[in-house]
C-alpha cells in the first residue's frame, strides 16, 4: 500500500510498453485511452441496465426502480465516507464496526423496547457522533502511533462491533420512534426518506471533494505523500480529519441501516464492508489513491445494487450471485482501472 | 525526520527488532499464568497449539503474499471450498478427497495469481473478485448447507485427530508446513526472489527477477495453503461448510502483521507469523481463562491487537504509513 516509485522512473517506461501489449490496455486505447477509461463504469452500468431491462421488463417498472434507490440508500452513504479513505492510499475496515456502533447508540438512545429512553432525534445526532468520534480514534491511532491504516481500522472494527454487542447484551433491540422509522417508512416525491438522505449525503462528500481544502489535500496524499507534506499541507490533520469524515458517514448509514430494519442487532453491520469496496473499486477509484472520486463511487454503488436486483429479477441461484459479481469485480476493474498511470500493481 | 528513527536508535540493529513479537509473546503467557494461574501446563499448551495450527497454515500462506507486498482476501473462501470439497468426496474418493481438496486450492490460487498479474488488477481487488466467485461455488457445490463427514468419512480423517508422540498431528502438519515454508522462502530462489520483489519491485525487475512468476507461485502457495487449512479444520470439526472459515481471514492477516512482516512487503517471514499466530490465539484463549465477558471479548481483542502492532511493526523499513 505504500510504494515508492520514485527512483525507477525509466524502469516503467519498459513496463509502459508492455502494458500496451495487454488486451484490455489494447482496447482502451483503440477507443481513446484515458477519456474512454474514466467512463468505462458509467458505460458498464449502462450496458447492465439495458441487458436487465431486456431480458426482464419489470426492471424498469417504478416500483423496481424505488426499490432500487432503496437498497442503494445505505451503501452509496457507507461508500461516501470509504471513498475519502481509499483516495489517501489508506484503507478502512472499521465500515462495519462503525456503522453497528451508530445502529446500537440510535436505537438505545430513541424509544426502544428495552430500556425508557426516548430522545427522539437527538439520538440520531449521538449516533452520527459515536460514528465521527470512532473515525477520529481511527485517524488518531494510524497517525500517533503511526500504525498501517488495514491494521488500525481492523482493530477499530473488532471494537467497534464488541461494543456494540456488549451494550445490546447480544440480542437484537426494536426501534419504535416513529420520527426516526419514517426515514426508511415516509416517502417525499415517491422515494423514501432514507433515499434523500442518501443523496444529501452524496451531495456533501461532491462539496467536499472538489470544493473544500480538506478534498484537494486528501486527493493530493493519495497522488504523493511525500510531495504533500514538502508542499507545507498538514498531512496528518488532513489523515485525521480524513478519517472522522468517513466515520460521520459510516454514522449516517448506521441510523438509516436502523430506520430500515426497525432494529438493531448484532450483524446489523455483515457483508457491508466488502461491499463498499467493491462500489468504490468498480467506480474506478484506485486503491493506490489519488485517482477517482464520489462521483465514481456512485456509479460503482449503482453497478454493484442494479447487478445484484437484476440477478434476482433474472432468476439466478443467490448461491451464484457472488460469483458473478466476483468475476464483474474483476472485468470492471481490468477495464476501467488506469493502470498506464500506475506504474506498479500490487 | 520522523519518530521510526529515533525509535530504530533506541533498538539498535536488526535482532532486536525482530525480537520484540517473541518478548510480547512471553509477557502475555506470564500475565495469563498471573491472573489465572494453571495456564501453562503441558495440556494447556498443546490444546493452545492445536487451536493455533489452522489459523498458523492460513496465516503461513497469506506470508507468501504480503512479503510480495500484495494481499490474498482469498483465502478463507478457498479454505471453506476445500472443507466442502473434503466433506462431499470422503464417501466416493475415499483417500484422494485429500489431495483433490487442496489441489483445488493450488487451482484457485493460481487464478488469482494470473488474473492479478496477466490482468494487471491490485492483488486487494483481484482476491476479493476470486474471493467471492470461489464462495459463490462453494455455496453452489454444498447447496448452501453444512454437510456432515460421516461415520465412514471419520475413519479417514481421525489421523489428522489422532495424537502422535505425545502431540497432536495437526501441530506436526503445521510445524511441518511452517519448515517447508521457511527454508522455501529463505533458501529457494523463489524465496529469495519474492522478498527482493516485495522489497523493490522496480528494483527486482531491472535485476532481471522473473516478477510475474514470482507472484503466480506465491498466490499459488498461498491457495493451496489456504485448502490445506480448510481440509484440517474440516477434519477436525467433523463437517465442510461454505462459511466454514470465514471468521479466519483477518485473524490471519493480523497474525502475520502482529508478527511483524510489514505489510508493504520486502521483511518478515514465516517465523515471525508462527509467533503471531501464537499472540493472536493467545489472546482469543486468555480472555476466556481471565475471565473476561463474552460480548467484550470483540472490543478487548481489538484493542490488543492495535496495540501488539503498535509494539511489533518494524516502522524502519516503512517510508509513508498508509
Amino acid at each position: 500500500m505504500t510504494i515508492d516509485t520514485e527512483p525507477l522512473k525509466s524502469v516503467s517506461d519498459i513496463e509502459r510498453t508492455t502494458l500496451m501489449t495487454l488486451l484490455p490496455g489494447r482496447i482502451a486505447t483503440m477507443l481513446g485511452g484515458r477519456r474512454w477509461r474514466s467512463l468505462a463504469p458509467l458505460a458498464v452500468l449502462i450496458v447492465l441496465c439495458v441487458l436487465i431491462a431486456v431480458a426482464n421488463p419489470n426492471f424498469i417498472e417504478v416500483r423496481n426502480l424505488v426499490r432500487l434507490a432503496n437498497s442503494a440508500a445505505v451503501p452509496l452513504t457507507l461508500a461516501m465516507g470509504l471513498t475519502f479513505i481509499i483516495l489517501m492510499g489508506s484503507i478502512d475496515l472499521s465500515v462495519e464496526g462503525t456503522l453497528s456502533v451508530a445502529a446500537m447508540v440510535v436505537v438505545l438512545l430513541a424509544a426502544n423496547d428495552s430500556n425508557g429512553n426516548d430522545f427522539g432525534w437527538w439520538a440520531v445526532l449521538a449516533a452520527v457522533a459515536a460514528g465521527t468520534v470512532m473515525g477520529l480514534i481511527s485517524g488518531l491511532v494510524q497517525t500517533m502511533l503511526r500504525i498501517p491504516s488495514f491494521m488500525a481500522t481492523l482493530g477499530m472494527w473488532f471494537i467497534g462491533l464488541g461494543l456494540s454487542v456488549y451494550m445490546l447484551g447480544g440480542s437484537a433491540i426494536r426501534l419504535n420512534d416513529a420520527s426516526i422509522r419514517d426515514l426508511a417508512l415516509h416517502r417525499f416525491l415517491g422515494l423514501p426518506l432514507a433515499v434523500w438522505v442518501a443523496l444529501g449525503a452524496f451531495a456533501l462528500a461532491a462539496v467536499i471533494q472538489y470544493h473544500t481544502r480538506l478534498g484537494r489535500h486528501i486527493l493530493a496524499i493519495g497522488g504523493h505523500e511525500d510531495v504533500t507534506k514538502l508542499s507545507g499541507v498538514n498531512v496528518t490533520r488532513v489523515r485525521i480529519a480524513a478519517f472522522a469524515l468517513a466515520g460521520f458517514f459510516f454514522g449516517i448509514a448506521g441510523v438509516l441501516a436502523a430506520a430500515q430494519l426497525g432494529q438493531s442487532h448484532a450483524v446489523i453491520g455483515d457483508g457491508r464492508l466488502f461491499a463498499a469496496v467493491t462500489a468504490v473499486v468498480v467506480g474506478g477509484t484506485a486503491l493506490t489513491g489519488g485517482e477517482g472520486g464520489v462521483v465514481n463511487t456512485a456509479v460503482g454503488v449503482l453497478i454493484v445494487t442494479v447487478l445484484a436486483n437484476g440477478m434476482i429479477l433474472l432468476g439466478i441461484s443467490p448461491y451464484i450471485q457472488q460469483t458473478v459479481q466476483g468475476l464483474m469485480i474483476i472485468a470492471a476493474v481490468a477495464l476501467s482501472l488506469d493502470r498506464v498511470r500506475l506504474k506498479i500493481v500490487k | 525526520m520522523n519518530e521510526g528513527f529515533s525509535i530504530r536508535q533506541v533498538f539498535e540493529g536488526k535482532w532486536t527488532q525482530g525480537a520484540i513479537p517473541l518478548v510480547l509473546l512471553v509477557a502475555l503467557l506470564l500475565i495469563i499464568e498471573i491472573t489465572a494461574p494453571g495456564f501453562l501446563t503441558g495440556e494447556t499448551l498443546a490444546l493452545l497449539f492445536a487451536n493455533t495450527a489452522v489459523l498458523f497454515i492460513l496465516a503461513t500462506g497469506v506470508t507468501f503474499a504480503i512479503l510480495l507486498g500484495g494481499i490474498d482476501l482469498s483465502i478463507q473462501a478457498v479454505a471453506s471450498l476445500a472443507s466442502v470439497m473434503l466433506a462431499q468426496l470422503l464417501p466416493s474418493l475415499g483417500f484422494a478427497a485429500f489431495p483433490v481438496a487442496i489441489l483445488s486450492g493450488l487451482a484457485f490460487g493460481l487464478l488469482s495469481g494470473i488474473v492479478h498479474v496477466k490482468l494487471r488488477v491490485p492483488s486487494f481487488v483481484a482476491t476479493l473478485a476470486t474471493g467471492g466467485v470461489v464462495t459463490g461455488l462453494a455455496l453452489w457445490v454444498s447447496d448452501g448447507r453444512a454437510i456432515t463427514i460421516e461415520e465412514a468419512g471419520r475413519e479417514k480423517t481421525a489421523w489428522i485427530n489422532a495424537t502422535l508422540a505425545g502431540l497432536p498431528v495437526v501441530v506436526l502438519i503445521s510445524a511441518l508446513i511452517g519448515i517447508v515454508s521457511f527454508l522455501a522462502l529463505r533458501y529457494t530462489r523463489f524465496g529469495r526472489q519474492a522478498i527482493a520483489v516485495g522489497a523493490g519491485e522496480p528494483a527486482a525487475w531491472a535485476a532481471g527477477i522473473n516478477v510475474d512468476r514470482t507472484k503466480i507461485i506465491a498466490f499459488a502457495a498461498s491457495g493451496m495453503l489456504a485448502a490445506t487449512a480448510g481440509v484440517v479444520l474440516a477434519a477436525r470439526l467433523s463437517s465442510g461448510s461454505p462459511v466454514l472459515a470465514n471468521q479466519l481471514l483477518l485473524p490471519a492477516i493480523a497474525a502475520v502483521i502482529v508478527g511483524g512482516t510489514a505489510i508493504t512487503g520486502g521483511l518478515g517471514g514465516v517465523a515471525r507469523t508462527a509467533v503471531g499466530a501464537l499472540i493472536i490465539s493467545i489472546v482469543r484463549i486468555g480472555m476466556t481463562f481471565v475471565g473476561v465477558n463474552i460480548f467484550l471479548e470483540n472490543m478487548v481483542f481489538g484493542a490488543v491487537l492495535i496495540a501488539a502492532v503498535a509494539i511489533t511493526i518494524d516502522r524502519s523499513k516503512i517510508a509513508v504509513i498508509k
